[in-house]
């Protein structure tokens, strides 16, 4: 028996502001269990527990943090020109409620 | 069009063909390939030859991958989500390819945003394979491999976040490079997991390769994992030179006998890889074999895809139709987000996302997300400790050639072998990698890849180079068989 | 029931000066025209990647080290990962693993006291984007979109709403002393959350704490604290406190009361990890000592110095070190080595009257301290009035002179013989006037001082003439 249910996954998906159909969620229903069984293989490597996570690619990288010199804007024109709904020169959507 | 870009920059220089004949031939091809194997986009009809100057590319035509933002020209990551989006600004690669003078002729299609390694995913439908079009390219950067193959032009750009220009590269039959992580801005390209995006390149030759990365690289101030390598002349460092050059392969990928049912496919496959070994050694190179714990190699794709999926999920967090792509009517601002969502994205990255998700949340975290990113720092730091013993790791790509359509469906699936998935290890840590084309299995090419230490490249590529001088696949095209 | 004790911490956010945002190049500043301030980034379009500001790190070091915090070996972020339509790329770059600094602690004063609060962690982060509410539609402007913002949390220490006003007050002196933020509640730069929880007095257990979000204004954090101790205590009294859960109020301007917005239970997870887009940078013990030294004294040290070293007033002293740029032109005026207490005064009635009136500030002062020091040295010579002395004051600012300038037309005769010859002419030519004022006309006296002023145009020391005079008239 999966610890995985349809409602998670729904559940899941929703806070990703994503809709599944019937099939899709059984799809990650099946891909959910052969991650936990690998998962396993990943929990059982020994001594991983006191490593620290690589989370960068490169570890230490020397990188320059950038001088504080600020740049005009980009035109307005570019910023909107993709969006499906503006208003003047701002960008519109339906309200927004708490 | 079949020809180096060394050939063609000589004939642009020597007036043989015009740089207007040049763009043309490119366009025309382009369409060809399109009607054939479904290769693009976006075919920039309008493209202008360029003036020809010292440098190789100029007048040069090449295709990127539809993924890297292109000023004015639809870049949509083969997303439905990005349909119709068109930046008003040009990534870093490839603004310098097109100082340099390069002529971009197209934008190639790609598995959505990079996720996944079929070549079918794209929006705009399946990339199918020069070489035999019931088989797919492999992706991610499918249209680029079919394109580069079918010569189209002498290279393409591609991204590479598991093995996305190695493998399609093995699969047509062409080289794929992927520099080291930082060598290449990705200013511009869209994501896909940060920490193991590269951009990269696919051409006919390990020269093009270097020659294109040459001039793309460097560090931008719009990439802080950038860095400056202007110490590094890839071109420069193609000496056909590897007499005491250390390479390993890893017994437990490379002994047919850890495969019980081995086809003949794959011990062709074998035997091509030994053939190629045998190659380097008569080149003075020596060849090594080498132990990883099996453990490790079996959780290779557990951990990329742990990874990459949780990076995904949040990299992706941008596409909710309110500031570009395709927007609902919901009249709730939280359902319009998700009308996009749930209508852009192909049914494969949705479950990529929820899984990526899934291991993040806070519950989740320790167990799955960085348990794996542990499994990722020991597997880099093996790498790193047998990289201090050897010049590079020599393996082949994938268990042989391209696979047809209704053989891999992308699913992640217990079965999945290390043979398939190797080539991940070069993203997790960064290394430079490549894979050349080293022989046919039932008129299909097939690759053999070399990958070396962070910031190595120079070996990397002349050990690929010099065994590509030794074999008769440099700058072949695709015959459909 | 027992008496009850407030538990009380606070989160707050400000936002930073500094030329451009915190991972992006465009400008960081207030504009009424709409996505007029904006870089790809700030919209997050596909592709674009945050780059650090120095200056931000910089700012958020400087405060880091003046809450007495210690500070990471390596400057990480992390991404906060929840959906808004204010929050283009769908998470905020923030520091969760490692902020900027972490376990600090302060003295504050409050009410004349000064009482210890502990700061749990200081981190720099990114602001969302503004939304302009509508009647059934949103507009969003992006200016506001990487604003770099400094959010500070402290621990649950602090017991009530003076202490937390006081705390609030005293750490946006703190940032404008470091002038790393004009932190001006009116312009929106800061914005706070609010926890409070009630205990037995006696008691070791912290009670159910809940969270006020977005309170805007230091009268606000008073108000909303008043409102979430009462609340709280009506309900234990009632035998009600299981009825408080750990929740999520927000603050409604209006009703001047708190409002439940979700529970502990539906609390976003905001899949917290690590940016990998920015590379660890490591903070070199060098760059942090200089930074240490770049740091001026604060305020609440140079007030215990002024009263105690200096001899001034709390009240005088308070006065001085608000600002401090006006602290700093005090103290310049010490190292002139003018007398504290002359310039204090002086900075305090006259100067601070003078600037407040034409609405001024201190810093590009015309009457600098060398000027005062000139100044007030003539006084001391008792060249001038200190009546003169306010003149002069306002004659130098407005005709952009020196003081000296002012001297010289003003040096008063104060010689007692050649002052004696003008009264003697004086009083022969006044001889019927000098009858009358025998007679009784007392009030001739004001007379013969006109006259003497009259012929000295007004430069007779008006002390000396009245002495003298009154010597020959009683005679």
């Amino acid at each position: 028996m999966s610890k995985f249910t349809k409602e998670m996954v729904d559940s899941y998906a929703d806070k990703l502001l994503i809709g599944l159909t019937e099939e899709e969620n059984k799809m990650v229903l099946e891909e959910f269990d052969t991650i936990d069984k690998t998962i396993s293989i990943i929990e059982n490597i020994s001594g991983i527990s006191e490593l620290e996570p690589m989370m960068y690619c490169l570890d230490d990288i020397a990188t320059n943090l950038r001088e504080d010199v600020s740049l005009p804007s980009i035109p307005v024109t570019d910023a909107l020109r993709n969006a499906g709904k503006t208003d003047g020169r701002e960008i519109e959507v339906p309200k927004v409620v708490e | 069009m079949n020809k180096s870009i060394t050939e063609l920059h000589e004939l642009l220089v020597n007036k043989k063909i015009t740089d207007k004949e040049l763009i043309e031939e490119s366009l025309k091809k382009s369409h060809e390939v399109e009607e054939k194997y479904n290769a693009f986009v976006t075919i920039c009809d309008d493209a202008k030859e360029s003036e020809i100057t010292d440098s190789l590319v100029s007048g040069i035509p090449f295709g990127v991958k539809d993924n890297y933002s292109t000023k004015g020209i639809l870049s949509t990551g083969s997303s439905n989500t990005l349909k119709n989006y068109i930046p008003f600004y040009t990534a870093t690669v490839v603004e310098k390819l097109l100082n340099a003078g390069a002529v971009m002729v197209n934008k190639t299609a790609l598995d959505e945003f990079g996720m996944g390694g079929t070549g079918t995913t794209p929006h705009t439908g399946p990339v199918l394979n020069p070489w035999d079009k019931t088989r797919m390219c492999a992706g991610s950067s499918a249209g680029s491999a079919c394109a580069v193959a079918s010569g189209v032009y002498p290279f393409a750009l591609g991204s590479d976040t598991g093995d996305s220009i190695r493998k399609p590269a093995a699969y047509c039959g062409i080289v794929g490079y992927k520099p080291t992580y930082g060598m290449l801005s990705r200013y511009g390209l869209f994501p896909f997991a940060s920490s193991l995006d590269h951009c990269g390149v696919l051409t006919r030759s390990v020269l093009d390769a270097a020659i294109v990365t040459d001039i793309m690289k460097g560090q931008d101030n719009h990439d802080m994992t950038s860095w400056d390598s202007s110490h590094i002349h890839l071109k420069d460092a193609l000496t056909g030179n590897i007499k005491g050059k250390k390479l390993f392969y890893i017994k437990e990928i490379c002994d047919i006998k850890n495969y019980k049912d081995a086809n003949s496919t794959l011990k062709e496959h074998f035997k091509i890889f030994n053939h190629s070994l045998e190659l380097l050694k008569e080149s003075g190179a020596t060849i090594q074999e080498e132990s990883i714990d099996i453990d490790l190699l079996k959780a290779i794709s557990s951990v990329y895809v742990v990874l990459s999926c949780a990076e995904a999920t949040s990299n992706m967090s941008n596409l909710t139709g309110i500031i570009f792509g395709p927007r609902s009517d919901a009249k709730n601002v939280f359902e319009m987000m998700k009308e996009h969502r749930t209508l852009g994205f192909s049914p494969l990255i949705k479950r990529r996302f929820i899984i990526g998700s899934y291991v993040l949340q806070k519950e989740n975290q320790e167990r799955y997300f960085k348990n794996a990113a542990r499994v990722r720092r020991i597997i880099v730091d093996k790498m790193k400790e047998l990289f201090k013993k050897y010049d590079a790791l020599i393996l082949p790509v994938s268990s042989g050639p391209a696979k047809k359509f209704d053989e891999d469906l992308d699913i992640l699936d217990e079965n999945t072998n290390i043979l398939e998935e190797h080539l991940q290890i070069g993203n997790f840590g960064g290394f430079p990698s490549i894979t050349i084309p080293n022989g046919f299995i039932d008129n299909l090419p097939v690759g053999i890849n070399i990958t070396g230490n962070c910031f190595d490249d120079e070996n990397v590529l002349n050990i690929a180079y010099t065994l590509e001088k030794m074999m008769p696949y440099k700058g072949q095209i695709a015959k459909e068989k | 029931m027992k008496k009850q004790i407030a538990v009380i911490g606070l989160e707050m956010h400000c936002e930073l000066k500094s030329n451009s945002k915190v991972f992006s190049s465009a400008k960081n500043a207030y504009s009424e025209i709409p996505n007029s301030n904006i870089a790809p980034l700030d919209m997050a379009f596909p592709g674009t990647l945050p780059v650090v500001n120095k200056k931000c790190v910089l700012n958020a070091l400087k405060v880091s080290l003046s809450l007495n915090c210690s500070q990471p070996d390596y400057l990480m972020f992390d991404r906060k990962n929840y959906y808004y339509p204010d929050l283009p790329k769908g998470y905020q770059i923030t520091q969760m693993t490692k902020p900027i600094g972490i376990n600090g602690c302060i003295e504050i004063e409050v009410n004349d006291k000064l009482i210890p609060v502990y700061i749990h962690d200081v981190h720099l982060e990114e602001d969302s984007a503004s939304l302009d509410h509508f009647f059934d539609t949103t507009n969003i402007d992006y200016n506001r979109s990487g604003v770099p913002l400094l959010e500070l949390v402290t621990e649950p220490c602090l017991h009530s709403k003076e202490e937390a006003q006081a705390f609030l007050e005293h750490i946006i002196r703190i940032y404008r002393y470091l002038d790393v933020s004009d932190a001006d509640t009116k312009k929106g730069q800061i914005r706070c959350d609010v926890n409070v929880s009630i205990m037995d007095e006696d008691s070791r257990e912290l009670g159910t704490k809940v969270e006020v979000k977005n309170v805007n204004s230091l009268s606000g954090v008073a108000k909303t604290i008043d409102y979430e101790i009462r609340r709280q205590t009506t309900l234990k009294e009632e035998g009600r406190y299981d009825e408080i859960k750990q929740e999520t109020r927000r603050w409604d301007e209006e009703s001047e009361t708190t409002i439940h917005m979700r529970n502990k239970v539906d609390e976003v997870d905001y899949k917290y990890f690590i940016e990998p887009n920015i590379p660890r940078y490591p903070l070199k013990e060098e760059w942090i000592e200089e930074i240490k030294k770049s740091i001026p004294r604060l305020h609440l040290e140079r007030k215990k110095d002024y009263i105690k070293n200096i001899g001034l007033s709390n009240y005088d002293a308070e006065i001085l070190v608000k600002d401090k740029s006006v602290s700093d032109y005090f103290e310049e005026c010490l190292k002139l080595d003018i007398d504290a207490k002359t310039s204090a005064n002086w900075i305090i009635t006259q100067i601070l009257g003078y600037l407040n009136k034409y609405n001024l500030s201190i810093t590009d002062f015309y009457f600098t301290p060398k000027r005062l020091k000139d100044l007030i040295s003539e006084l001391e010579k008792n060249t001038i009035s200190s009546k003169q002395a306010k003149e002069i004051f306002k004659e130098v600012i407005e005709q952009e002179k020196e003081v000296k300038d002012f001297i010289k037309k003003n040096t008063q005769l104060s010689n007692e013989d050649e002052l004696n010859n003008i009264i003697e002419e004086i009083l022969a030519n006044n001889v019927e006037q000098i009858e009358e004022y025998k007679k009784g006309r007392t009030n001739l006296f004001d007379y013969f001082v006109g006259q003497v002023m009259k012929n000295t145009k007004g430069k007779a020391n008006p002390v000396l003439t009245k002495k003298i005079l009154n010597e020959k008239l009683k005679g």
